[in-house]
């Protein structure tokens, strides 16, 4: 089905980010993995929670060139997939006024790192892995 | 042996408080904890756990506050009327969904599996319960930083938190060190405190955003591995002979190697992210809050059983106080100390 608009929502109520001198920390609190953005990432992160239609990023200046809509595609598409995202039927939200020139003041390109090294410890407890498909309290065995 | 569910997990976690509080007179001994704004009652038989709970901990003394009181029955099928703990009985488990059940009924709670080991906490009431099958079936960890479960959930009631992250400082003023195991904290507190600066805890300090960031002893414990332990000439200077812990690491005390007694507080100036370096000597760049943010938060709410959401709140306020750093270590106690000396020296003034 086509959509109106392409516009997006967070995710979940267990999606929680934080965001530090214009750079964005998330938090995915059901499965403990942590996700780090580059700068013209947190901001064009931080605008897609927010609820704007994605088309209107494209062709602004962002991380030292313009930005393409095959790159904001890839990079939406890596945050629908890592399930921070989920596409939204309602109303996309204006531009937000600023937004171009933070995004043009932005010296890298897109991108979200994953820091999930001590997801596993977050679900499960902090000694002991437990094998997913067999759930509790099956113990992961040592390979 | 009775199965418990996500479904009646509120109800159990009730049903053992009561439990406990119906069958306190039987219990041998009850010890009283004074840590920084808590008196902390812990009924405890005679054992491992008691011995822990008697020089684990570095107590406030000089806190003026008036404290709150909180109780915790440790507990065993030993004592009159407690019963055998249940087993978890749902196909899965995550500590998330564990949290959210409870923390829907205002209760908190944590299971061990291995151990059928029960955690749970009524903090509107104060009081907790830790049921083992029997006085010694704890986990290994739990000596080192008994009850830390139970302080954890009443702390953050309070907007406090218990914080993995090491601290050292001079004349009242500290830096935080943040990151993950082998990140290099333990060998950096213990260099510190070894060349003459103070610290507050070297695994969990409280810290507390009221005013600024302030750190407080908890525990008293350090671990350093072998390696570590040789390298700060610590094998000489303690004499230790006791086994190695569960992560095979010698454990002591800050009383062991401290300059003097352990500050109060220690009013927190800077986030310092520690990583082994591979030279010679130290340097400390500043780093972004993001990067600190991420050496900070994820162990210390991975550590820690519920109130995920607020304690990354939490940490996310404290970066956003402090100016955060990157510290290269060197390969030297002396040159080590002597750097963060320098650095506090140069961000307070």
């Amino acid at each position: 089905m086509t959509r109106d608009c392409d516009a997006y929502a967070v995710a979940s109520r267990d999606i929680v980010f934080e965001s530090f001198d214009g750079e964005a920390v998330v938090l995915n609190l059901a499965n403990g993995k942590y996700f780090g953005f580059s700068d013209s990432g947190s901001r064009v992160w931080q605008a897609l929670a927010s609820g704007i239609d994605a088309r209107a990023l494209i062709g602004l200046t962002a991380g030292g060139s313009t930005l393409g809509a095959a790159e904001l595609e890839h990079f939406i598409s890596q945050l629908l997939e890592l399930g921070l995202l989920v596409p939204s039927e309602t109303a996309a939200q204006p531009l937000p006024g600023e937004l171009p020139a933070e995004l043009a003041a932005t010296s890298e390109p897109l991108d979200v790192s994953i820091h999930d090294d001590l997801a596993d410890l977050i679900i499960v407890d902090p000694i002991h892995e437990v094998e997913e498909p067999l759930g509790w309290p099956a113990v992961k065995q040592a390979s | 042996m009775p199965r418990v569910t996500l479904e009646t997990l509120p109800d159990y976690a009730r049903h053992l408080i009561t439990a406990a509080e119906d069958a306190a007179a039987c219990y041998p001994a009850a010890r009283t904890i004074r840590l920084p704004r808590l008196e902390l009652i812990a009924h405890v038989a005679p054992g491992v756990l008691a011995e822990a709970l008697g020089h684990a901990f570095l107590e406030a003394e000089d806190d003026l506050a008036e404290p709150s009181t909180c109780r915790i029955f440790t507990v065993h099928p030993g004592i009159g009327g407690i019963p055998e703990p249940a087993r978890w009985g749902d196909a899965h488990f995550t500590e998330y969904g564990f949290a959210e059940r409870l923390a829907g009924a205002e209760l908190r709670g944590h299971y061990f599996h291995d151990l059928d080991f029960w955690q749970v906490y009524d903090p509107e009431r104060r009081i907790g319960v830790q049921l083992m099958t029997s006085p010694d079936a704890f986990p290994p960890w739990e000596p080192t930083a008994p009850l830390r479960a139970f302080l954890h959930w009443e702390y953050a009631a309070r907007g406090m938190r218990l914080t993995h992250a090491g601290t050292l400082g001079a004349n009242g003023k500290g830096v935080l060190l943040a990151g993950a195991g082998g990140a290099g904290k333990s060998g950096t507190v213990a260099a510190g405190l070894l060349n003459g600066l103070d610290s507050v805890g070297d695994d969990y300090v409280l810290i507390d955003l009221a005013g600024g960031v302030t750190a407080r002893p908890l525990f008293s414990t350090l671990k350093q591995d072998p390696q570590g332990f040789a390298r700060l000439g610590l094998q000489q200077r303690l004499m230790i002979e006791s086994p190695l812990n569960w992560q095979g690491k010698h454990t002591f005390h800050i009383a062991d190697i401290a300059p003097r007694p352990v500050p109060a507080a220690l009013d927190i100036v800077a986030l310092v992210v520690p990583h082994i370096g591979g030279g010679e000597t130290s340097s400390i760049v500043p780093v972004s809050r993001r990067d600190a943010m991420i050496a900070l938060a994820p162990s210390g709410i991975m550590q820690m059983p519920g109130e995920r959401e607020s304690g990354f709140r939490f940490f996310g306020d404290l970066t956003r106080q402090l100016p955060s750093y990157r510290l290269s270590l060197g390969t030297h106690p002396e040159e080590i100390a002597g750097t963060l000396a320098d650095f506090l020296t140069r961000v307070v003034s």
